[in-house]
């Protein structure tokens, strides 16, 4: 049992500038989205005991917090892919309430456009040489990242009745979505046609069923109840969280592949947010490709197994939706700079606390986050709350 | 010799010490799947314990070298360069008959990209790579007429 007061909750959160950052380093990134989540939240790095970070080369949490000028004596660099902020948070969550940390910053940045340019959707790697590792089973047939998605849609499609429409669909309301986020990195207005005459990049995907290619990072503040009292925002609580890996990096060692680390992530943080699906009012859900989310909805428990493309389809995700899901757009239209997960944390905050003009779902109390890692392979789910059920 | 099916830029698969004997039975055009000896289930790729029981004990079981498509991709655009050219091609999820649930991810060729099927029964089609490397790519078993 949590002692008094030290219920872990969302003190600040923020994005930094994005979706083109030519100018600035990985770590600026990093900086001025720790900035700004600090500023919101009235604290400074003084303030800040703990970091939380992921990225992609060992000791990473190490090279940030040198970059901060911070010496933290809670560090966390755990990385589960697009779901890593997810766990992150789900542990700083952990150490606040057991007293192992105050506050602690959890910070994403990220250049991957800049650095990487627009090919890094289908697979990364180049060509030639030698492959170590487990992961040439899957690699050496010239499957990309975006072909795995594609066999799990392909199947889902085979067992469900799921059609290209269906998933068109959720590209369609993202894209809505983002025309009211002046941020966005694509804001036109598409329909389903648009996304099925895109060119195929991995069918059934086609390019509009696959996220965008982005610059950008966001941080959180994740402190105690009590510790958030007199700071200057309302507190979002961290209700429950869980997360989980069903499976090795290799697709060919994933069981069925229509269903994620979702169905084992979700029940488990509703369970110990005490609320149920129905309850929840903002959904934000990662959207590598537009099969991830249909999956995940349905893994979620927001409708049955296999009903994911009637659930998403007729502006099912959209204001006023069956779901209200990614009010920014997503990574579909908005903003993924490669592991999206904190993108989702700050829009689920700004939900719960009335920030989001057009797109604020009304009365927001519950809201879900969830981030999908690697080729279907992590998931975690946050439940926030606004208060505690 | 042939033209291969993927043009020589493609990486190589490097043995370990997990893989190795599975890469050499390929090379023999033998494909076999690796069977836990204490509880009898396999897995794919290879790996040093059986994640089930945790014995290190296994062999690899030979394979008929039929199987069924569990899901599939056509790849319009590749990630290696050279593969530019080569699309659009298919990569695979083959259920292998006799392995247990065991699963491959492959490439299906002498089929056109639009008649690929799930649950089409596929037959493997070797390719040899080297001296010491052959691939396992699958093909439409050919229905009787």
């Amino acid at each position: 049992m949590t002692a008094p007061g030290r219920r872990a909750v969302i003190a600040g959160a923020a994005t930094s500038d994005y979706p083109y950052l030519p100018e600035h380093s990985e770590h600026a990134v990093h900086g001025q989205a720790a900035d700004r989540a600090l500023a919101d939240a009235g604290l400074t790095l003084a303030d800040v005991d703990g970091l939380a970070t992921a990225g992609f080369f060992p000791m990473y949490a190490v090279g940030v917090a040198e970059y901060l000028g911070l010496q933290p004596t809670y560090l966390d660099e755990t990385n589960t892919g697009g779901s890593s902020f997810e766990v992150l948070v789900e542990h700083a969550a952990h150490a606040v309430e057991a007293g192992a940390a105050e506050v602690v910053l959890v910070t994403y940045g990220s250049i991957q456009l800049s650095q990487m340019g627009r090919r890094l959707g289908t697979g990364g790697g180049g060509g030639g040489g030698i492959m170590p590792g487990p992961a040439v089973h899957d690699a050496l047939w010239g499957n990309t990242l975006v072909g795995n998605y594609a066999m799990a849609a392909r199947r889902h499609m085979h067992e469900f009745g799921t059609t290209p429409e269906q998933l068109a669909a959720v590209a369609v309301t993202m894209r809505e979505h983002a025309g009211h986020n002046p941020q966005a990195q694509y804001r036109d207005p598409i329909t389903v046609d648009d996304v099925l005459g895109s060119r195929l990049v991995a069918d059934p995907l086609h390019k509009l069923d696959c996220c965008v290619i982005s610059d950008g990072g966001g941080a959180c503040i994740v402190t105690t109840e009590e510790r958030a009292r007199d700071l200057r925002r309302p507190p979002v609580y961290v209700l429950g969280a869980s997360h989980a890996s069903t499976h090795h990096l290799n697709l060919s060692a994933m069981g069925p592949l229509t269903t994620t680390a979702a169905a084992l992530s979700g029940p488990r943080a509703f369970a110990r947010a005490g609320v149920t699906p129905a309850d929840v009012d903002v959904a934000q859900i990662y959207d590598s490709f537009t099969i991830t989310v249909v999956l995940t909805v349905e893994d979620l428990g927001f409708c049955a197994k296999g009903e994911g493309g009637a659930f998403v389809e007729d502006g099912g995700l959209g204001l006023g939706g069956r779901l209200p899901t990614n009010t920014d757009g997503g990574g579909l239209s908005s903003c993924h700079p490669g592991m999206r997960g904190m993108f989702l944390i700050v829009e689920a905050v700004r939900q719960l606390r009335g920030e989001c003009g057009r797109m604020q779902v009304p009365e927001a109390r519950v809201a879900v986050a969830h981030g999908t890692g690697g080729v279907l392979s992590t998931g975690a789910t946050l439940v926030l709350g606004r208060e505690v059920p | 010799m042939t033209a291969r099916w993927f043009p020589d830029e493609m990486p190589m698969p490097a043995a370990s010490a997990e893989t190795a004997g599975w890469w050499q039975a390929a090379a023999d055009h033998r494909l076999v799947v690796q069977r836990c000896l204490a509880c009898g289930a396999t897995r794919h790729p290879p790996g040093p314990v059986c994640p089930r029981c945790r014995s290190a004990d296994a062999e690899l079981a030979v394979l008929p070298g039929t199987g069924t498509v569990y899901t599939f991709t056509v790849v319009h655009q590749a990630f290696i360069p050279s593969l530019g050219d080569r699309v659009p091609y298919v990569v695979a999820a083959v259920d292998l008959d006799g392995a247990g649930g065991a699963r491959l991810v492959t490439n299906l060729v002498d089929v056109a990209p639009e008649e690929v099927r799930i649950g089409m029964p596929v037959t493997v089609a070797w390719e040899d790579m080297g001296p010491e490397l052959a691939l396992p790519r699958f093909r439409p078993v050919q229905e009787p007429r």
